[in-house]
This record gives C-alpha cells, sequence and structure tokens, in this order.
C-alpha cells in the first residue's frame, strides 16, 4: 500500500456528525444573542428570570412582616420600616410578579405553539415590553429600597400626595411605565390569538389555556390605560400641585379610588384567568380524559373578563360611596362568582372517573381547587355589604386576597411551570422532590393564612404591626406557616435548577397530554413547526370518555 | 392631481365639509344658547362628530366586523366606567 | 407608478400579505381603544367635578379661550382631511403627493400647537395657572374652580403630549417614504400612522366640547 493510498482512504472516510441539537436552547448561545431575541420563547424565558428575582425580593419583604408580626409591640421594626415593608411586598408581587406571572412566562412560550403558528404577532414589540417592564421595575424597586414608599400599593391620595414623606413620585412614575409593557404583551397576545391561529385551528379547538390567556389579554388592554391616567393625575397633583383630588379644594378622594379600582379589581382576573387555564390543561392531563363542558369554561373565561369590570365599588363600600352604587357593586360582585364556581365544577367533573395520576402538576392542581374554593367563597362573604362593614380593612381581607393572589395564582403557576418544563427545557425534574413541594406549599399556605381569617374576624386591623397579646398565638402560627412556605418556593428552585444539567432527557411529550404544543419537539425547534400544521383534531381527545351521568 | 385620486378623494372632501359644518353648529350653540338645554343637541353633535370620524376617516365601515367590535368595545368600556363612576356621584 | 407596484413585505410569522395588513391594523385599533380609555379617565373626572361643583366649573369654562379651542379643532378636522389625501395617494403609488400631503399634515398639527402654546400664555397672563403659587388666581375666592382649571391644563396638556408624537412620526414617515421602493415595501404603516393621526383629532372632538362647551 502507498501513502497515497492511505490519504485516499482517509478521505472517503465521512466526517463524524456531531449532534448538535437545533432547538430554541442552543440555536445562538452567545448572552448578546437572549438580548436581541425575537423569540417569543426566549422572551419568556427572560420574563421567567426576572420575575422570580422579583418575587424572591417580595417574599423577602413578606418575611420580613411576619418576622415584624411575630411580637405584638411592634419593637423589631420601627413604623416607618415596617410601612415600607408591606408596600415593597405589595408593589413588587402585584406588578412585577403577579400580573406578568403566568401570561408572560407561560403565555408568551405556549401561545404560539399551542395555536400552531411560528411566533407573536408583534415578535419586536413583545421584546419591547420586556425592556419596558424592565426599565421600570428595576428602577421601582431601586426607589422603594432606596427612598421607600409607604403608601401601600393602593397609593391612596391624599396619604400619596399630600403626607407621606417618601419616594412616591418615583415610583408612581415606574407604575405607570410597568402599565405600558402590560398594555403591549395584552395588544401583542389578542392579536395573534385572532389572526395567527393554523388553519383548523377553530375557537372551539384551542387549548382552554389560550382562552383563558386571551380574555387575560382583553382586561390588561382594557383596564391598564385606566391606572395610568389614574397615576398620571396622582403624580402631577403631588409634583406640581395640579389638584384633582386634593380634598382642601372641594376634590374628592373617592374619584382617584374610582379610577384605580376601575384597574386593580379586574386586574385580580388578570391575576387568576391564566391560572384558571393552567387548570384545565392540569386535570385533562392527569386525569387523561376529556374537559367536561369545553364552552362553559371558554366562555366563562370570557364571562369573568366582562363582568370582572363591574364590580370594583365593593372596595369602597365603607369609604364614602353612595349605598346605592355599594348595593348594585355587591350584587355585581355575586354574580362574578357564578362563571368562576362553573369552571371549579367542570373541573371536578372532569377528575370524577378519571385515570388519576397524581405526578406534581396534578397534586399543584389539586391543592389549587382547594385554596381557590376558600378563597373564592370567603369572597363572597366580603362581598355582602353587611358583613364587609365588620371585617373590612382587616386580616378577613388580606387573607382573602392572598388565597386568591397565591393560593390561585402562583400555585398555578407553579403547577404549570412543573407541566411544561420537559417542554421548555427538554429535560425531567425530580419527581420525588416535586411532590414534597406541591404538598408543602399546600400545608405552608394554610398555615399562613387560614389564622389570618380568625384574626381578621376578630378585628385585627391590616397594615398595623402593633397589636393586642391576644393576638399573638395566631400571628405566630402564621409566621411559622410562612417558613414551611418559604422552603415550598426554594425547593422547586433548586430541584428545577439542578434538572437543567443532570435532569434526564425528556421526550417530546412525557406526560402523554394533547395538544400542538406536545406535537413538537423538547425543546421546540426555532421556529415551532417546521410547516404550519393543519389541525383537524378536537382539543383533549383523550381516550377516556366522559361518563355517563 | 390624476384624476383616479381626484375619484377617491371624494368621501375625503365630503367628510371635512361636513365635520366643519357641525363644529360651526356647535359653536354657534356655544355662543347664542348658554345654560338651559343647549348640552342635549351639542353632546348628539359631538357624538355624530366621532362617528363621522371612526366610521368614514378611520374606515371602520370598510374594515372586517373584528375591528369594528374592537372599536366598539373600547366605547363599551368607556360607557361602564362612566355609568357605574357616576350611579356613586349622583346617588351620594 | 401604477396600482400594481403597491404592496407589503411579508415577515416570517405570516402565512399571507392580507394577514399581515390586517394585523397590523388590528393591533393598531387595540391600542387606540387603550388610548381611548386613557383619555376618558379624565373625562370622567371632567364630569365628576362638573357634578360636585356645577357653578365652579362655569366659572372657569368662561375663562377658557373658546375661539382658540373652536379654531383648533378645525385645525385638526383640516389635517385629518390631508391624511386621508396622503392614505388614497399611498394607496395608487403616488409617492410625491403622499409626502406632501404628510408634511402638510405635521404642518397643521404644528400650527394647532402655536395656537394651543398661545392659549397657554393668554391663560398665564390671566391669571388662569392656579398652580404657579407665586401668580395670583383669577378665581382665588371659589378654591373649587381650581380644579376644573387644573383639569383643562392636563387634558389638554396630555392632548398636546400625544399631538407632538404624532407630528413626530408623520416627519419620520414622511421622510422614509420618501425614498424609493417604500410603497412596495411598506404602503400599509402610512395607514397605521393615518388611524393614529385620525384618533388624536377624534379625542380633540372630545376635548372641546368637554372642556369649552358643554360648561359654558
Amino acid at each position: 500500500m502507498t501513502p497515497s493510498d492511505y490519504v485516499l482512504r482517509d478521505l472517503e472516510v465521512p466526517p463524524p456528525v456531531i449532534d448538535v441539537p437545533d432547538d430554541y436552547l442552543h440555536a445562538d448561545q452567545s448572552l448578546w444573542s437572549w438580548f436581541v431575541t425575537t423569540d417569543h420563547k426566549r422572551i419568556g424565558i427572560l420574563y421567567l428570570v426576572s420575575i422570580t428575582g422579583f418575587f424572591i425580593l417580595g417574599s423577602i419583604a413578606a418575611g420580613l412582616v411576619r418576622l415584624s408580626l411575630v411580637v405584638p409591640d411592634g419593637e423589631i421594626f420601627t413604623n416607618d420600616v415596617y410601612n415600607r415593608l408591606f408596600t415593597l411586598h405589595g408593589v413588587i408581587m402585584v406588578w412585577f410578579f403577579l400580573v406578568p406571572s403566568i401570561p408572560n412566562t407561560l403565555g408568551n412560550f405556549l401561545l404560539p405553539l399551542m395555536i400552531g403558528a411560528k411566533d407573536l404577532a408583534f415578535p419586536r414589540l413583545n421584546l419591547l415590553s420586556w425592556y419596558i417592564f424592565m426599565g421600570a421595575s428595576l428602577f421601582t424597586v431601586f426607589v422603594m429600597v432606596w427612598g421607600g414608599v409607604d403608601t401601600g400599593w393602593t397609593f391612596y391620595t391624599p396619604l400619596s400626595t399630600q403626607y407621606s414623606n417618601g419616594w412616591v413620585l418615583a415610583a408612581v412614575f415606574g407604575v405607570i411605565m410597568v402599565g405600558f409593557s402590560s398594555i403591549l404583551t395584552g395588544l401583542n397576545f389578542v392579536v395573534t390569538t385572532h389572526k395567527l391561529r393554523a388553519p383548523g385551528m377553530t375557537w372551539f379547538r384551542l387549548p382552554l389555556f389560550v382562552w383563558g390567556n386571551y380574555a387575560t389579554s382583553l382586561i390588561l388592554v382594557l383596564a391598564t390605560p385606566v391606572l395610568t391616567i389614574a397615576m398620571i393625575l396622582l403624580f402631577v397633583e403631588r409634583a406640581f400641585g395640579l389638584a384633582i383630588f386634593d380634598p382642601d379644594h372641594g376634590g374628592d378622594p373617592v374619584l382617584f379610588q374610582h379610577l384605580f379600582w376601575f384597574y386593580s379589581h379586574p386586574v385580580v382576573y388578570v391575576m387568576v384567568l391564566p391560572g384558571m387555564g393552567v387548570m384545565s390543561e392540569l386535570v385533562t392531563a392527569f386525569a387523561y380524559k376529556k374537559i367536561f363542558g369545553y364552552k362553559f369554561i371558554a366562555f366563562s373565561s370570557l364571562g369573568i373578563a366582562a363582568i370582572g369590570f363591574f364590580v370594583w365599588g365593593h372596595h369602597m363600600f365603607y369609604n364614602g360611596e353612595s349605598p346605592y352604587a355599594g348595593l348594585t357593586f355587591s350584587l355585581m360582585s355575586f354574580i362574578v362568582a357564578v362563571p368562576s364556581a362553573i369552571k371549579v365544577y367542570n373541573w371536578a367533573a372532569t377528575i370524577y372517573k378519571g385515570e388519576i395520576r397524581l405526578d406534581t402538576p396534578m397534586l399543584y392542581a389539586m391543592g389549587w381547587i382547594g385554596l381557590f374554593v376558600i378563597g373564592g367563597v370567603t369572597g363572597l362573604m366580603l362581598a355582602s355589604t353587611a358583613l364587609d362593614g365588620h371585617v373590612h380593612d382587616t386580616y378577613f381581607v388580606v387573607a382573602h386576597f392572598h388565597y386568591i393572589m397565591v393560593g390561585a395564582t402562583v400555585v398555578a403557576f407553579l403547577g404549570g411551570i412543573h407541566f411544561w418544563w420537559p417542554k421548555i427545557t427538554g429535560r425531567m425534574y425530580s419527581e420525588p422532590w416535586g411532590r414534597v413541594s406541591a404538598l408543602l406549599m399546600f400545608i405552608g399556605f394554610n398555615m399562613t393564612f387560614l389564622p389570618q381569617y380568625v384574626l381578621g374576624y376578630l378585628g385585627m386591623p391590616r397594615r398595623y404591626h402593633v397589636y393586642p397579646p391576644a393576638f399573638q398565638p395566631l400571628n405566630v402560627l402564621s409566621s411559622a406557616g410562612a417558613v414551611v412556605l418559604a422552603a415550598a418556593y426554594i425547593f422547586p428552585m433548586v430541584y428545577l435548577i439542578y434538572s437543567l444539567w443532570y435532569g434526564e432527557r425528556a421526550g417530546p411529550n412525557p406526560w402523554e397530554a394533547k395538544g400542538l404544543e406536545w406535537t413538537v419537539p423538547s425543546p421546540p425547534p426555532k421556529h415551532n413547526f417546521e410547516t404550519i400544521p393543519t389541525v383537524d383534531f378536537e382539543p383533549y381527545d383523550y381516550p377516556n370518555v366522559i361518563p355517563e351521568a | 392631481m390624476p384624476p383616479e385620486l381626484k375619484q377617491k378623494l371624494r368621501t375625503p372632501i365630503a367628510t371635512m365639509l361636513v365635520l366643519l359644518g357641525l363644529l360651526s353648529v356647535n359653536v354657534i350653540l356655544g355662543i347664542y344658547f348658554i345654560h338651559g338645554w343647549a348640552w342635549i343637541p351639542e353632546v348628539l353633535i359631538t357624538v355624530t362628530m366621532i362617528l363621522t370620524v371612526l366610521l368614514v376617516a378611520m374606515e371602520a365601515l370598510h374594515e372586517p366586523p373584528l375591528t369594528r367590535l374592537f372599536a366598539f368595545i373600547g366605547f363599551c368600556w368607556v360607557s361602564i366606567l362612566l355609568t357605574l363612576t357616576m350611579m356613586d356621584y349622583l346617588t351620594r | 407608478m401604477s396600482t400594481t407596484t403597491v404592496g407589503i413585505k411579508l415577515e416570517e410569522q405570516f402565512e399571507s400579505e392580507q394577514q399581515q395588513r390586517e394585523t397590523a391594523k388590528l393591533g393598531m385599533w387595540t391600542f387606540l381603544a387603550t388610548e381611548l380609555l386613557l383619555f376618558s379617565g379624565m373625562f370622567i373626572s371632567a364630569l365628576v367635578i362638573r357634578t360636585l361643583h356645577p357653578d365652579s366649573v362655569t366659572a372657569v369654562a368662561l375663562h377658557l379661550k373658546f375661539w382658540i379651542g373652536a379654531t383648533n379643532t378645525a385645525v385638526l378636522i383640516l389635517s385629518s382631511f390631508c391624511m386621508s389625501v396622503a392614505i388614497e395617494s399611498s394607496r395608487l403609488g403616488l409617492q410625491r403627493i403622499m409626502v406632501r400631503a404628510m408634511l402638510l399634515t405635521a404642518a397643521l398639527g404644528v400650527l394647532f400647537m402655536c395656537l394651543k402654546g398661545y392659549e397657554y400664555y393668554r391663560d398665564y397672563v390671566e391669571h388662569m395657572t392656579p398652580f404657579l403659587h407665586w401668580r395670583r388666581y383669577e378665581l382665588v375666592g371659589d378654591p373649587a374652580s381650581r380644579l376644573f382649571t387644573d383639569l383643562y391644563f392636563i387634558i389638554t396638556g396630555l392632548h398636546a403630549i400625544h399631538l407632538t408624537i404624532g407630528i413626530g412620526l408623520m416627519l419620520v414617515m414622511s421622510w422614509l417614504a420618501s425614498r424609493a421602493g417604500f410603497l412596495q415595501k411598506h404602503q400599509n404603516r402610512i395607514e397605521i400612522v393615518g388611524l393614529y393621526w385620525h384618533f388624536i383629532d377624534l379625542i380633540w372632538m372630545i376635548v372641546f366640547p368637554t372642556l369649552y362647551l358643554l360648561n359654558r
């Protein structure tokens, strides 16, 4: 054999095939490519990382509040620091975590995948929305930590315009800016859902998560501008003395509350509707059964979004609102509970006689139903004007809305993250740890907030850190619960991050769930679908049929 | 000016004239009929002007039904805000 | 240029030109709905203040410059007409007429702002600026009148900000649109900007009666 033969033989060997994954995570790995991405999946992850950061900050503030409440005489922090702590907690959790939590992370990631589109309608706008969000939220957090704001997240006038000595102006400016981010995201989702559905993807073939997300986006688009204007009026009144709400000149502070709650009540549905969407996906996948009453759930999402705009006055029953208005708002508040109840019944009927698998996401879903029912029923109590006279501005209200905001939104968020984690990252997490965390969440949450119902009913007002010693045992119990709850948040952060490198590889459909997002590889390729799919199947076409009644 | 453009400009010119006409009626009402019930025709004329801009100048008439629905929803939500807020103030 | 050269460039998330056009328009209409709600918050404040203090509001309204407000309404109606000319000529591919119409639109917007500025100046001279603590306030004996005077400045100010953005958009767009090949790729952008301009006009048609007309 001559040397030239060797060369020839070597040349004939085909070059080794390196298995380079072609998914959205590996398409371009530089950090810069993340900051200029217009890929909805990557923007979803950018949001996930940033809101997790804010969640940690907000939780620390909450932890300090609970720490202060362990002792009845308020010795741990001064009044000023305490006021700033709960304001920090409220502002961060509402605007920088809860509002963007599910829509901007899971919604961003899943909406195009679920409707069979390559991206959102306006990808650059989506990225812009994230930059506005980050700019505004970092600015506001800096302002609130460095300077401090003590008005509570509600910024009620005239406290915020005349008496507060914190950095109210800067914080209000930040809140106005973050509103633009909400509007842009909501607008993007609305238009995408209308215009970018794949052929054959009719409205009644959409996954219910998309319906929930759509209803949420409608609220964001219709409610946020009114918050913006309320905040602008507050801003100019404090900054330039352009009095609008100023009682010294005959202005009415309740007008601010009207404008504020026109946004801030519907925004509760912004927090809970996507969670309800996640629930519909979880119960069907883990009961392995077609959803019960698809159209009822779909339309109840829109019903909640619409009726949710008629109830805001129930925040002002005892703030000088006329009793006639109070009655109307009370009635509407009872009515808005109907569509929520419809959903709960439908999920229960879906689980009934299903092939139930109690994996982590399903455990979260079961916990969700329990917490949401408690939160919802106590909401009805608050909606009646008579009972509200007794418990308004007490810990009863605090417990109620935490059952909705944490019990419904955060639990659904965690359940959704656990459900779609294999799709997002291509890896499975530790199932035993997941189940432990879901259980801890349920126990810790109830331990923290059930005592607060009792405290509120007994008359402990919110936003005070000095209270009669008789309330101490329940407050200590609540604070102890917060520690358990903290563990339930820390565990997932650890094992989910661990799974990124050491988790088992997940196939395209580890849960054997239905829906377009499970037909693409995990993690999905850069443009989601090689060819836009044509949808010729019904949603949730699981083999198990609905049993006859 | 090309003739096809002239053809197309009939509607905008008519719109402009109608709007200016309505505006002058409103101005006359504002000068000569102070107080009293003048606000009723004034509001009606304003609503007509808004509808003219919305439907003709912004071409909502030629848009798909979806777009018209969105414009409609926008005004519906304004009326929710208006009605429920005023319900409070008028019954205090 | 013939009509066949007018069109838009397809972006990757869309399947057809019509889909992209309708999507962009729906996006703009949705945005305008948010703008409507933004302004309506102030209109409702005006109504509430009027309900609470009807006499003070009338006193203020008689100090507002009714004629400047009316003239400005007419100016905006004319500018809207120019915008319509620009949109129609963009559809026909008449680039030069389109650009001129847009520049004229922006010029009318600037005229509006000049009149507005003069109005503010008159307000200053006539002591109708209660928020300036170093100036005497004309209606100082009527504290509730401050609310409506202040609201007048906020509403017109916010409208002026929107109009300034509109003028800026119009200038940038007419610069971009004067380039060769613009109408073949981005014709629909003219229509989108046009919607915004008409909408500012529409808002002013509500502002004028709310502040100047109904309260006299």
